[in-house]
Order: C-alpha cells, then sequence, then structure tokens
C-alpha cells in the first residue's frame, strides 16, 4: 500500500477548481486512494469528501493508494497537487 | 392585501401572477420502504440524470456559473454522497428522496461549519442537489424557469445560479426573495437585465401562493401580495411607462444625453459579459464605461491569450457599433484567487496585491490585454483603456510606457486610470497631465476614503455615496483635471439620479452604471439644465453629512 506526503503550494489548496480536478484524476484510476490530513481521511475520488479536509496552502497531507493500478496513480496524483 | 418591505434591489415596478420557486418545501416520505435494491437503482438512475442535466447546463454557461455548475455536476457523481445514501436505504431502509436529501445535509452541515467562506457557499450547492434529486425521485415537476408560460414575477428565498441561468427575461417581470443584498447575484442579474427587484424581503415566501399577483416596487423596496385595483393600476402605469421609455430607448442612443440647456453628458454602461452587453445595448447604452475583464475571465485556470482578449473586444466593439468601450485591466486580488496568478497575497483585503500593482509583478497578463487592445482599436474601434488601484506617479508613468510599446497609443486608443485610491485624488493634476481620462471607482474610492471595509454591514453608513469627503474628492479631481483629462465616474453611486446630476455639477462628463438605471438618469439630465446642476452642485460640496447633501441634490428632481 504505497504512500507518499504532498505540501500544498498552489494559491487556494484543495478547493474549488484544484479539489474537482484532483477527485476527477483520482476517479480514473481502479485502486481506491485516500487523502489523509493529520488524523481525517478521505476518498480522493469523492469532491465532497476532499472539501470536507478544508486543505489550505501550506498543509501537508499524505495520499495513500491500494490497488492494480497503486503505483501508476501515486505518482500521477502526486505530480499534479505539487503542480497545481 | 399585504404589504412587505424588503431592500430595493434594481428599480422599476411591475404586477404580475407569482411563480414560486418553492426550493426548500419537499414533502419527504418517511418509509419504511419495501423493495431496497429498487429504491437504490432508482436513485442510481436520478443522479445519473441530474448529474448529465447539470453538466449541460454549464457547458450552455460561462464564468462563475459555470463554476458552480459543474461542482454541482460532480457532486451528483459523488461516491461518498451515494454510498451514505445508500446505507441509510439498507440500514434504516429510507425512501431514496429521503435518503440523498439526509446524504447532502451531513456534507452541508460539514461544509457550513468551516471559516471559508467558500466551503460555506459549497454547502448551500449540496443542498441543492439533493433537493433536485428528491423532487425528481417524488416526480415534483421542476418549475422549468426556461418556459414559463406567461409574464411572471419569481418569488423564492432566493435564486441559485443555476436557476438564473435558465430565466426567460421577456416573461420575468420581477424578482421578490426572502433573502439576498443589493449585491447577491439575484440583484446583479436583475439590474443588468432592467427587471425590478426587491431582496430581503422577510416572510415574502409564506405570504405567497402560486398564482397570486405580486406587485414588485424596486424603487421603494416593497413588495405587494394580492394588491387592491388602485394600486395595481398605479404599479401597472409606473411598468408600462418604463417599457415605453426602454423601447424607445433600444432604438435610440443614449450615450450622448443633454440637459435641457444643450449640455452633453456621456452615459455608459458597466459590464462584466458580452451577454450583458447585448442586453445593455437594448436599454440604450451604445457606450462601455467600465468592462470588468475580471469576470469575463472568472472560469480559467490558464491566463488569457492576447487572442482570446481580441476576441471578446472584438465582438464588443462590434454590438457598441463606434460607441467608446473602457476597458478596465484585470482587477484580480486576495478575493478572487485565480489559478494562473503567481502573486502571493496574504492579506485578503482590499488593500493587497491587486490592480495596477498585480500587473507590475505578473507584466504579461497586462501586456496580453494592451496589446489585444492596440489590435482592435488599430481595426477602427474607439477604446479607452484604463487601470485599477493607481497609487503613485510612478505607477501611472509605468503603465503609459507598457501601452506605449505596445501600440496602444499609435493606435489611437486613450489612456486613464481608475481613481479609486485616496492619494490619487491629491495627485490628479499630475495624472491628468499625462493621461486621457480619470474615471472615479466611487465603491472603493468610499471604502478608502472612509477606512470602512464595504463588505461590513455595520459599516454601511460610511459606504454612502453621498458623503461629504467623496463629494469633495469627486470636485477636487474635478478642479485637477481642469479639461486636461475628460472626468467619468464608474461606480454604483453613477446610477442614482440625483448623485449623478451632482457629479455632473461639479464637473464630470461620463457617467457609467448598470444598465437597468440608464432610463432614470437619461431622464433626470434630460429635465435639468447644466446652470441648475453646478448651482446645487456648489450647495451639495457646503453639506455636512450625507443626509443633508442628499436632500440638497434631491430638491432638483422634483
Amino acid at each position: 500500500m504505497p504512500e507518499r506526503e504532498v505540501t500544498l503550494d498552489n494559491e487556494v489548496g484543495l478547493h474549488a477548481r484544484p479539489a474537482a480536478v484532483f477527485s476527477k484524476a483520482a476517479a480514473r484510476f481502479s485502486s481506491s486512494v485516500t487523502v489523509v490530513k493529520s488524523d481525517a481521511e478521505a476518498n480522493a475520488k469523492s469532491v465532497l469528501s476532499v472539501l470536507k479536509l478544508d486543505i489550505q496552502k501550506g498543509d501537508t497531507v499524505t495520499i495513500r493508494v491500494e490497488g492494480a493500478d497503486e503505483q501508476e496513480a501515486l505518482d500521477e496524483l502526486v505530480k499534479l497537487v505539487e503542480d497545481l | 392585501m399585504t404589504t412587505i418591505e424588503g431592500l430595493a434591489a434594481s428599480p422599476g415596478a411591475s404586477v404580475a401572477p407569482a411563480v414560486l420557486l418553492a426550493n426548500d418545501r419537499l414533502d419527504l416520505p418517511s418509509g419504511p420502504i419495501e423493495q431496497r435494491d429498487q429504491e437504490i437503482s432508482s436513485l442510481e438512475a436520478a443522479l445519473e440524470e441530474a448529474a448529465q442535466q447539470l453538466e449541460e447546463r454549464a457547458s450552455e454557461s460561462s464564468g462563475e456559473l459555470a463554476e458552480v455548475l459543474e461542482a454541482q455536476a460532480m457532486m451528483a457523481r459523488d461516491p461518498e454522497l451515494f454510498e451514505a445514501a445508500r446505507k441509510s436505504i439498507l440500514d434504516d431502509r429510507a425512501p431514496a428522496a429521503t435518503a440523498i436529501v439526509d446524504a447532502g445535509e451531513i456534507f452541508a452541515k460539514a461544509l457550513a461549519a468551516s471559516d471559508s467562506e467558500y466551503l460555506a457557499a459549497r454547502a448551500t450547492d449540496v443542498r441543492d442537489v439533493a433537493k433536485r434529486i428528491a423532487r425528481s425521485l417524488l416526480g415534483v415537476p421542476e418549475v422549468d424557469l426556461a418556459q414559463l408560460p406567461q409574464p411572471s414575477v419569481i418569488v423564492a428565498r432566493d435564486i441559485s445560479p443555476a436557476d438564473v441561468a435558465r430565466l426567460d427575461f421577456e416573461v420575468v417581470k420581477g424578482f421578490a426573495t426572502e433573502e439576498g443584498s443589493r449585491t447577491s447575484h439575484t440583484a446583479i442579474v436583475a439590474r443588468s437585465f432592467g427587471v425590478p427587484a426587491v431582496v430581503a424581503a422577510a416572510g415574502v415566501v409564506d405570504a405567497v401562493e402560486e398564482g397570486v399577483v405580486v406587485g414588485v416596487d424596486g424603487d421603494a423596496g416593497v413588495v405587494h401580495v394580492d394588491p387592491n385595483a388602485k394600486l395595481t393600476e398605479e404599479l401597472e402605469l409606473r411598468s408600462e411607462r418604463r417599457a415605453q421609455a426602454q423601447r424607445e430607448l433600444a432604438f435610440t442612443d443614449i450615450t450622448h444625453t443633454r440637459t435641457s440647456d444643450g449640455y452633453e453628458v456621456e452615459l455608459a454602461a458597466n459590464v462584466g459579459s458580452l451577454e450583458e452587453l447585448e442586453s445593455a445595448r437594448h436599454m440604450g447604452a451604445r457606450a462601455v464605461g467600465l468592462l470588468r475583464t475580471e469576470l469575463v475571465f472568472f472560469d480559467r485556470q490558464e491566463a488569457p491569450t492576447k487572442e482570446e482578449h481580441t476576441e471578446l473586444l472584438t465582438a464588443m466593439a462590434t454590438v457598441l457599433d463606434g460607441g467608446r468601450l473602457v476597458v478596465r485591466t484585470f482587477d484580480f486580488g486576495a478575493d478572487k484567487p485565480m489559478p494562473f496568478l503567481e502573486v502571493t497575497d496574504t492579506s485578503d483585503s482590499a488593500l493587497g496585491v491587486r490592480g495596477i500593482r498585480l500587473a507590475r509583478a505578473q507584466p504579461e497578463l497586462l501586456e496580453a490585454q494592451l496589446r489585444a487592445i492596440a489590435t482592435v482599436a488599430g481595426s477602427g474601434a474607439k477604446l479607452a483603456v484604463m487601470v485599477p488601484m493607481a497609487a503613485t506617479i510612478e505607477e501611472v508613468d509605468w503603465f503609459v510606457d507598457r501601452a506605449r510599446e505596445c501600440g496602444v497609443v499609435d493606435a489611437g486608443a486613450e489612456l486613464g486610470v481608475m481613481v479609486e485610491v485616496p492619494s490619487a485624488v491629491f495627485l490628479a493634476t499630475e495624472l491628468a497631465e499625462r493621461l486621457d481620462f480619470l474615471s472615479l471607482g466611487t465603491n472603493d474610492l468610499t471604502q478608502y476614503l472612509h477606512a470602512a471595509d464595504r463588505r461590513e454591514g455595520t459599516l454601511a453608513s460610511l459606504q454612502d455615496p453621498f458623503a461629504p469627503a467623496l463629494l469633495r474628492a469627486v470636485n477636487a479631481v474635478c478642479r485637477a483635471a481642469d479639461e486636461r483629462a475628460w472626468v467619468g465616474v464608474c461606480g454604483e453611486a453613477a446610477a442614482d439620479p440625483a448623485w449623478a446630476l451632482t457629479a455632473i455639477g461639479l464637473g464630470v462628463t461620463e457617467l457609467s452604471m448598470g444598465a437597468g438605471s440608464l432610463a432614470d438618469v437619461h431622464a433626470a439630465i434630460g429635465a435639468t439644465t447644466i446652470h441648475d446642476c453646478r448651482a446645487m452642485a456648489q450647495r451639495v460640496l457646503l453639506a455636512e453629512s450625507s443626509s443633508a447633501a442628499r436632500s440638497t441634490a434631491q430638491e432638483l428632481l422634483h
């Protein structure tokens, strides 16, 4: 179950469009994708759950994936967040 | 007959049967249900249908509205929202409609608890989506706003952007809403389409039954439920007079309005999209005094290119057909964090990195706009460009240099600045020497003069356009410009006929406003003389309070 930490560096964090873009990207993979902020977890494929975490600029989150395409999913999603 | 007081949000009067957008009234069944699998598959079908409808509507919209609709479509496809509803169908034998509303409420509550204004607004979106799905499951017909059968007044708690997008302004005669403010979405749309509106009318939803005749008095800020014959006649007469005036305006051009003794003033519209300009054109506007370019590109991930700016300005110049188009360069600030802005502004205030400050940090954004302006002006359109938030002479020199480099001056476009930072008032002589025009942004200038946040409701009295300090600032700018540069106004203040006449008396020669107010201001100017405006303005300048200034100015209207 690979996971990686990533820090949000863009202005709005995982709100608005970035949240939508992120969830849509996660939904393309068959693996389950979880975002962890402090103690709270969210299904990355659910934009509502991601919004609920209220991830802001400067926050560090862990992205955790599990399933057939887990490595590919992790690489792509981490890159997406870094490029926001 | 009942009368309900609210806030006057868009001028004019109308009477028509009510269409009730009962977004909040849903009789949810309680269950328990028998066929759980069947309930789940109808829920799935309803979710998919809603998602498709929302996506379709998003693709027909633009800007902020399209973004809201896309977000709502994603919510309808959200796996956790579905899972929460599915669980309550399975565990509690809840009917699908009830399950989805409850599931939506769980997410809405969590979002509403956030400190972020953005997340709190999404709470409304989730509730809206869940209720839309419940209505479809229960077979409650959605009022088809796109096809209202007859002239109607829309009565609602508030009107969602999704609903506003579908309104047919041929048949919508007025708005009466329980919530909202003068700056809420409904109010802005009503003003730009010239439809009377009263907002914050507490109790209006309960007082109105579907089909009951409702009178909207958007001048007095009052809603009349089931008005008597005399009142109905009066409102109809006012509505007819206004419609008549607007029909006449649609075929005329009130850009060049004259006082009864022939003094010419330019009237123009404030717009934020091509659609808004087309509607303004039907209300007599053939000039734009403020194009809010940041609103046009509000939904963008990437910075707009020179070609996109050119396309927009060309389309607008075609509609204006020779009328002047004043383009305000991007006014993004901390309140509008765009993905393509690199500047980190943590101040979250009106005093941060915005307007020309942002342009200096990311000059490529300004240059794309300036080059497009040069191209379109070069092809013969009458263009002017102004930069917001100018505070120093050095900034203005920088802007003039960039404009020259990009070919704006050679192409014949006029250069100006927004006068909204108090320092610019004191530098107006030097600015007028360098520029063709100065445009007073009265909303921000008032807030900065008084150091009072305009979003703070309890400080509303410090946002009064008749404040003596603001009027003296307008006077100072007109004296400093001394006909070397023309002086315009593009704030909400220009839409008030008494204020407009005061500004004209002080020397303002261009007034730009929401198009719905043009007819009133046009009529007020035609009914007076420049001599009377000047004499009145001198008396208004002596006033020591906003209320004294206002009543002095209003004497000229009677």
